[in-house]
């Protein structure tokens, strides 16, 4: 398959990369009140990490020596631990009447989508230019 | 012998240049799809390609001209702005890539309007 659109792997896998993270930060605003996961526990703040993985690297014909993929390492388990509320009518509360609440800082993961979705629309402006490119260099030859 | 026709050095000089706006895309797609990954340093079209390409099209040779060749490199005079070590900024990098967008639009129009002259001088018509 020829690449008509150029840079149209990095932009892809960028997308893909950040729609996780969406996806991540999503369920972890959704969870900020579990308390009690499927092992029981409060809910764990959930984190991505990025990487790069080496697209091409051959240098001949001048060709895209040296472009960098970005995929989802992981999805890491926050280390923090819970924190604890008094809240005794709970029915997770210990004899304490203290209820351990997922450690999920509601601002950090609104910060952490705004950024998200940033660079998403980043690299749907690459997308758009990259088909302009395309259309310009698909009409060499012809009258305007 | 029907070569001879496109080896005029400013056709293929637009010719060059258009193979490098494309690669600095896939550059500026890769530096924008990594702009969260933590330590990665932005790639560029090598900066010696200019100069390569105004050398070689100094002596008017079709073969010294065909010869350049553009990469790409890791632009070193970039610095980190934050502590992640991603030496990609946003702004710079959108506004490069509309530049480079412009670019192409000029090369695409440079190599039309040789073919359209080489068409009016073989037909005798414009139209």
């Amino acid at each position: 398959m020829i690449d008509m659109l150029p840079g149209i792997d990095c932009t892809t896998s960028a997308l893909t990369a950040e729609r996780i993270r969406l996806d991540v930060i999503s369920q972890n605003i959704a969870n900020a009140n579990t308390t009690r996961n499927i092992d029981g526990k409060p809910y764990q703040r959930q984190q991505v990490t990025f990487e790069t993985a080496l697209r091409r690297q051959e240098t001949g014909d001048g060709g895209g020596a040296l472009t960098h993929t970005v995929k989802v390492a992981h999805v890491e388990n926050d280390q923090r631990p819970p924190v604890l509320v008094y809240n005794p009518a709970h029915p997770d509360a210990d004899h304490a009447g203290m209820v351990a609440m997922p450690a999920i800082n509601l601002s950090e993961e609104m910060a952490d989508l705004i950024v998200a979705s940033r660079v998403f629309e980043a690299n749907l402006a690459v997308v758009k230019n990259s088909r302009s490119m395309t259309i310009q260099t698909l009409s060499i030859g012809k009258r305007s | 012998m029907i070569d001879a026709l496109f080896n005029e050095p400013n056709y293929l000089a637009a010719k060059k240049l258009m193979d490098a706006t494309a690669l600095r895309q896939e550059a500026i797609a890769s530096n924008l799809a990594n702009l969260e990954t933590p330590h990665y340093q932005r790639v560029d079209v090598a900066p010696s390609f200019t100069t390569e390409l105004s050398q070689a099209l100094a002596t008017q040779s079709p073969f010294q001209i065909g010869s350049v060749q553009a990469r790409l490199e890791v632009d070193t005079t970039a610095v980190a702005q934050n502590k992640d070590g991603n030496t990609v900024d946003l702004e710079t990098e959108l506004m490069e890539e509309n530049k480079n967008v412009l670019a192409h639009a000029l090369e695409a129009q440079l190599i039309t309007g040789s073919l359209l002259r080489l068409r009016l001088a073989i037909t005798g018509r414009s139209a």
